[in-house]
C-alpha cells in the first residue's frame, strides 16, 4: 500500500536540513505502513533505553560468540534474560569524534554526524522517531518519551531543534497516558461534549496558523508546520477518546506512581524513579496507548549521583583511577534497571508470548569508553525478538569495525519498515546487520 | 535627520572584528586539532579604542537574521499574568525551552514544539480559561458584560475585543473576532452556560500561534528603500519580551497603533517609559538568569552528607541573591555594571547569611549585606556560581575557569580532542590539592592550550568549595589562590575579581551577549559594527546598563528585519 507523500513529510525534510537534505529514508518509509503488526496480529513495539557517559570496555563485552557467551560483569545483571536479547559488539559509530558525547548517540541513532556542538543538532530525525513515522499512527500517543533523572530531556529528535522532550516525572507521565482521559481497552467510551468542542478549537487553531503560512519565511513557516503536526496528533487522539477501543487482555492499567520521589541525602532516587516509569511504560504498551517508547535514564555527560558513588558520575568517568570500580558498580546498577525493564515486560503475557517478545528493544550509550569518548566498539543490547524478527541468545562480535547505522537498519525493519538505507556520509547503509536477524 | 552615528566615523580595526577572526581562527583550528589529536585554544582581542560620545541611534542598520520567536516558559507566565492578573495559576508543565548558544532566547527562534508540547499548550490553556470563569473575581474582571443566555454574541464579542488584542498583541482582523466570538457562542450554547462557552474562548485566544509565536512577518522599510523592518507591533512585542521578559502594555500597543515606533524618538521614548517600569526589573533578571545558566539552579544536586548546608530550596536561593545584585546595581544605584565582579554589598537569607559566615541581617527573607573585606566580594563569591560551576561532591577548577572565559569574556573552548586520556590523578601524599593534580592540563601539550586558559582561573577560586563555603585547606594544605590571567597577576579571588572588571574582553562580552538575547540570534560576525558602535555607547555612559539596554532597543539593527533563514 503506497501512501501518498503528505505535507508533513515534505516539511520534515526542510527541517532536517535547511532544504538541501531532504532525508530519502522518510519517503521511503511511507511506502511501509502497515506492516508493524505481527503475525500473531498483535502489535510490534520499538523503545530504546539509554544512558550516558559510556562503559569499560574490559568490563562490558561478553566471552565467547554466537550463542555461546557468557555475560560481562557490567552485563551480568541481565542473565535472567539471556536468552531474549542479543549483545552485539565491535560496531562503530563511523564519525570523527567531534562533540564528545555527543557524536556517538546523534551519528547512531541519526546516522549522520551532530551539525555543529550544540544540544540541537540532529541532522536528521532519531530512530524512534523514523520507526514512530510508521508504526505511531494507529495508537494514542505517537511515541512516549520518558526520563530516569530529573532534568533529563533525552535525545528524540525530529531533525535539527526539533526535540520531543521526555518526561520526567512518574506522576506526571502516569496522568498523560492513563488520567482521566484514559480509555480501557474493551470499555464503552463515556460520551463527553466537550471533545467535540475542543477539537473544534483546534480546527480554529489551524485555521490561524493557515493564515500565517502565507507570510513567513520558509524555515518558520517549516517551524509552524511542525506545530501543527502536533495539533493534528493532538486532534486524532481526540478523535480516538470518542472511540471504545478492542479489549486487550494484557492491558491490566497501572496503580498511580508517588507523586513526588524527593531526593535522599542530595541524591534523587534514580532506581526508584526508573521503576515507576518502567511500570507505567510497560501498560502503555500492553494497553497499546503507543507503540515507541525511549527511556533516557541519564543525559549524556550526566554527572548524576548514582547509588552511593563518591562523586558524579561524568567526574567519575575521568577522574577515579583504573580500573574504575565506582564506574563499574554504576554501569551494573544501570543494568540491573535495564534488568527490572526487561523482567516487567516478559511479565506481561500477550498472545503465545509476552510483551518482551513482542518488542525490540535497543539499548545503549553516547559513547563506548567513557574516559576517552571512545566511538569503536559502542555497547549495543537489543532485547525482545520484535515478534521472531531479531535472532535471540545471541553475542554477535563484528569481524571488522561495521557501521552502527547496520543495527539501525536492522532494527527499523524488524518493526516492518522496509527502509533501504539508514544515514548519510559515512554514516549511510545499504544493508542491515543480517547477522542479527531471522 | 538624526545624529551621525559613531561607525560612520574612520576607525582602527574593530575589537569586535578582531574576537571575529579569532573566532573564526579558534573554530578552524579547533577541527584540526581534531585531527591532529592536539588541543587549541588562543587568546584575546586587542584593546578597545574609545570611540566619540554620541547620542541618538547606535549602529548600523544592519539587521539580525529574524525569526518567529516562541514564547519562552518563563514569557507564557509573565504573558498570562499581565493580561489577565497576578493571581491566575499558570501550569509549569510547558515544553522546556531549548537554549541553544547558551540562551533560551536563541533556542526560542530555531526550536519546534513537540507533539506533547501542543498537548501540554491545550491542557494549560483550559486551566487557565477555566479559573477565568470559575473564579467570581476574574470572572468579573474578563467579562464587562452581562451575558443574556448562554449565546449572547454581543457580550461574547465584547470580550473578544477587549482581550483579544493583548492576547495576540496586535489588533484582530474582522473574521478573527469572528471566529473566536462564535467559539465562544456555540460552545455556551453546546454546554448552555455563557462561561463555559467563554473557557473555549479562551482556549481558542491560547493556543493561537498567533499568542504562542511572537510574529516575524515585517514590512517595507520607508527609511531603506529596498529593505524590510519590524511592523509597530512585532517591534512593540520585540521591545517588551526584551526589556520586560513579558507581553507589551495597552501603553505600548497605543503607541504602535498611533504610529510613535516609526522612528528613533518615538521608541526611544517607549523605551525610556519601559526602562523606569517595575517590569523591567524582570527583564533584567531573566537574562541574567539565561546569560548566566542560573536556572539549572533548580536541578542543583550536591552531596548532602559532604556538604551539609545544601538543602533542595538552596539553588533557587542562590539565584535570587545573584539576581538582587545585578537589581540593585542597575535600577537602585545605576552604577557600573562591571561593579558586579568587585561589589561588596549582596543580599542574604539567614541560610546564605551562615554559609556566607556574616550576621544575619534580617530574621527572614533577603537584606542587603555588606561582606568584609578579605574573604570574597562580587560574582566570583556568589554561591549561585560557585555551586553550579563544581561537581556535586567537589569543586572543578575547570568548570568555574570556563565558566568565565565562556560567559563573562565569550572565549569559547573547544571540546577536548577525541580518544584523549582526560583522567586526573587522585590525591596522593605528594599531590594533596587541586592545583597539584591538574598539573598534568598544564604539562601535556594537548591539554595545556585550553586548561591554560580556563584551569588557572577556577585555582583561583579554590578557596571556596563545592557548594561556595570558605575554606582554606584542602586535605591539610594551605590553598594557594593566586595565579595570574592573561598575564596579569592574581593573590585571589577578590583580586581575580577586580581583574575580570577591567578585562579589555568582559565588557564587550557584555555588550555582546545582551545583543544576542536581545535579537534572538547568534551573532555570526555581520553584526560586529553595530556590537562597536554600541560598545561605544557602554563605555562612554559609564558602563551602565540601562543606557545599554535602551541603545540596544532603539538602535536600528534591532528594528531591521533580515532575510527570512
Amino acid at each position: 500500500m503506497r501512501r501518498k507523500l503528505d505535507r508533513r513529510t515534505v516539511l520534515r525534510g526542510l527541517l532536517a536540513g535547511g532544504l538541501v537534505t531532504v532525508g530519502l529514508p522518510f519517503l521511503e518509509i511511507f511506502s511501509e505502513r502497515s506492516a508493524s503488526a505481527a503475525p500473531d496480529g498483535l502489535p510490534k513495539r520499538f523503545g530504546m533505553f539509554y544512558w550516558g557517559n559510556g562503559v569499560l570496555p574490559d568490563l562490558w563485552v561478553p566471552t565467547g560468540a554466537g550463542a555461546n557467551f557468557t555475560l560481562s560483569p557490567t552485563l551480568a545483571p541481565l542473565a535472567p534474560h539471556q536468552a531474549k536479547l542479543s549483545v552485539v559488539s565491535g560496531m562503530k559509530v563511523p564519525f570523527v569524534n567531534a562533540v564528545p558525547h555527543l557524536s556517538g548517540p546523534v551519528g547512531f541513532f541519526t546516522g549522520k554526524p551532530p551539525l555543529k556542538n550544540d544540544p540541537g543538532a540532529f541532522g536528521a530525525p532519531t530512530l524512534d522517531q523514523v520507526i514512530a513515522d510508521v508504526v505511531g499512527a494507529d495508537s494514542r500517543f505517537r511515541s512516549i518519551e520518558a526520563a530516569v533523572q530529573p532534568g533529563t530531556t533525552g535525545l528524540s529528535f525530529n531533525g535539527p531543534n526539533s526535540p520531543n522532550p521526555a518526561e520526567s516525572d512518574p506522576a506526571a507521565l502516569f496522568q498523560r497516558i492513563f488520567g482521566p482521559e484514559f480509555v480501557k481497552p474493551g470499555s464503552t467510551a463515556a460520551p463527553a461534549p466537550t471533545l467535540a468542542l475542543r477539537k473544534s478549537v483546534l480546527d480554529a487553531v489551524t485555521e490561524d496558523a493557515k493564515g500565517l503560512q502565507g507570510v513567513l519565511g520558509a524555515s518558520d513557516k517549516a517551524r509552524l508546520e511542525r506545530h501543527l503536526d502536533g495539533v493534528r496528533s493532538l486532534e486524532q487522539r481526540i478523535q480516538k477518546l470518542q472511540q471504545s477501543p478492542p479489549n486487550l487482555v494484557a492491558c491490566n492499567p497501572p496503580k498511580a506512581p508517588k507523586d513526588t520521589f524527593p531526593a535522599v541525602a542530595g541524591r534523587a532516587p534514580l532506581s526508584e524513579i526508573s521503576r515507576a516509569m518502567v511500570d507505567i511504560l510497560a501498560m502503555a504498551l500492553a494497553c497499546d496507548q503507543t507503540r515507541v517508547f525511549s527511556l533516557w535514564f541519564t543525559q549524556p555527560v550526566s554527572n548524576a549521583l548514582i547509588g552511593d558513588a563518591s562523586a558524579g558520575h561524568h567526574q567519575l568517568t575521568h577522574d577515579e583511577p583504573s580500573p574504575q570500580p565506582e564506574v563499574a558498580k554504576i554501569l551494573t546498577q544501570i543494568m540491573s534497571e535495564l534488568a527490572y525493564l526487561l523482567k516487567a515486560f516478559d511479565s506481561v503475557t500477550e498472545g503465545d508470548g509476552t510483551l518482551l517478545d513482542h518488542c525490540a528493544i535497543l539499548a545503549t550509550s553516547d559513547c563506548n569508553y567513557g574516559r576517552q569518548h571512545t566511538l569503536d566498539d559502542y555497547p549495543i543490547v537489543i532485547a525482545g525478538s520484535c515478534n521472531g524478527a531479531l535472532k535471540t541468545g545471541l553475542h554477535y562480535r563484528a569481524p571488522s569495525a561495521d557501521n552502527t547505522s547496520k543495527v539501525a537498519l536492522s532494527l527499523a525493519r524488524a518493526m516492518g519498515l522496509t527502509l533501504e538505507t539508514f544515514g548519510a556520509e559515512e554514516g549511510k547503509v545499504t544493508s542491515s546487520l543480517r547477522e542479527i536477524e531471522v | 535627520m538624526s545624529p551621525r552615528t559613531s561607525s560612520q566615523r574612520p576607525r582602527p580595526r574593530s575589537l569586535f572584528a578582531t574576537l571575529a577572526t579569532l573566532k573564526r581562527g579558534g573554530a578552524a583550528l579547533a577541527v584540526l586539532a581534531v585531527a591532529a589529536g592536539a588541543g587549541s585554544c588562543k587568546g584575546e582581542g586587542t584593546a578597545a579604542t574609545e570611540p566619540p560620545v554620541v547620542t541618538g541611534p547606535v549602529g548600523p542598520a544592519v539587521p539580525t537574521l529574524s525569526a518567529a520567536q516562541r514564547l519562552t516558559r518563563s514569557q507564557y507566565a509573565a504573558s498570562i499574568h499581565d493580561i489577565f492578573g497576578a493571581e491566575v495559576v499558570v501550569p509549569s508543565a510547558l515544553e522546556p525551552d531549548l537554549a541553544l548558544d547558551g540562551f533560551e532566547a536563541l533556542g526560542a527562534s530555531k526550536s519546534t514544539v513537540s507533539a506533547r508540547g501542543i498537548e501540554q499548550y491545550e491542557s494549560a490553556a483550559y486551566a487557565i480559561g477555566k479559573q477565568l470563569t470559575t473564579d467570581p473575581k476574574l470572572l468579573a474582571r474578563v467579562l464587562t458584560c452581562k451575558p443574556e443566555g448562554p449565546g449572547d454574541a454581543a457580550c461574547a464579542r465584547a470580550f473578544v475585543s477587549a482581550y483579544g488584542p493583548p492576547v495576540y498583541r496586535r489588533p484582530l482582523t474582522e473574521p478573527e473576532i469572528t471566529a473566536v466570538t462564535s467559539k465562544i457562542t456555540t460552545s455556551g450554547l453546546a454546554l448552555g452556560s455563557f462561561e463555559k462557552g467563554l473557557a473555549f474562548g479562551i482556549a481558542t485566544l491560547l493556543q493561537s500561534p498567533s499568542f504562542l509565536y511572537r510574529g516575524a512577518v515585517g514590512e517595507p522599510d520607508p527609511e531603506r528603500p529596498g529593505q524590510r523592518r519590524y511592523t509597530a507591533y512585532e517591534l512593540a512585542a520585540r521591545l517588551s519580551y526584551f526589556l520586560w521578559n513579558s507581553t507589551p502594555d495597552d501603553a505600548l500597543l497605543d503607541a504602535a497603533k498611533a504610529g510613535k515606533l516609526g522612528n528613533y524618538d518615538g521608541i526611544s521614548a517607549e523605551v525610556d517609559r519601559m526602562l523606569a517600569s517595575p517590569k523591567a526589573r524582570d527583564g533584567l533578571r531573566n537574562f541574567v538568569s539565561e546569560w548566566l545558566r542560573l536556572g539549572e539552579l533548580d536541578l542543583l544536586q550536591k552531596d548532602s552528607k559532604l556538604f551539609t548546608t545544601f538543602s533542595s530550596d538552596l539553588g533557587a536561593m542562590a539565584r535570587e541573591e545573584t539576581q538582587r545584585v545585578f537589581e540593585d546595581l542597575v535600577f537602585d544605584r545605576d552604577a557600573d555594571v562591571r561593579d558586579v565582579m568587585t561589589t561588596r554589598r549582596t543580599f542574604v537569607t539567614p541560610k546564605l547569611a551562615s554559609m556566607y559566615e556574616v550576621p544575619a541581617p534580617s530574621a527572614t527573607g533577603f537584606a542587603p549585606v555588606e561582606l568584609p573585606a578579605g574573604r570574597r566580594r562580587g560574582l566570583l563569591g556568589h554561591i549561585s556560581i560557585l555551586a553550579l560551576y563544581a561537581h556535586p561532591t567537589s569543586t572543578s577548577a575547570t568548570l568555574r575557569g570556563k565558566f568565565v572565559r565562556e560567559k563573562l569574556l565569550c572565549v569559547t573552548i573547544p571540546p577536548p580532542p577525541a580518544n584523549l586520556n582526560t583522567a586526573l590523578p587522585e590525591p596522593t601524599e605528594a599531590a594533596k590539592t587541586l592545583r597539584d593534580r591538574v598539573q598534568i592540563h598544564f604539562t601535556a601539550p594537548t591539554c595545556a592550550s585550553c586548561h591554560l586558559q580556563m584551569d588557572p582561573i577556577g585555582l583561583g577560586l579554590e578557596q571556596f568549595d563545592g557548594i561556595g563555603r570558605g575554606r582554606t585547606k584542602e586535605n591539610g594544605v594551605v590553598i594557594d589562590p593566586s595565579g595570574t590571567l592573561d598575564g596579569a597577576a592574581f593573590s585571589g579571588p577578590e583580586s581575580l575579581g577586580q581583574l575580570i572588571h577591567d578585562h579589555r574582553g568582559f565588557a564587550p562580552c557584555i555588550v555582546r551577549k545582551v545583543f544576542q538575547y536581545a535579537t534572538g540570534v547568534a551573532t555570526d560576525g555581520s553584526e560586529v559594527d553595530t556590537l562597536d558602535a554600541l560598545l561605544g555607547r557602554f563605555i562612554a555612559t559609564g558602563y551602565r546598563m540601562k543606557p545599554l539596554l535602551a541603545a540596544i532597543a532603539s538602535s536600528p539593527a534591532f528594528r531591521s528585519f533580515g532575510a527570512p533563514h
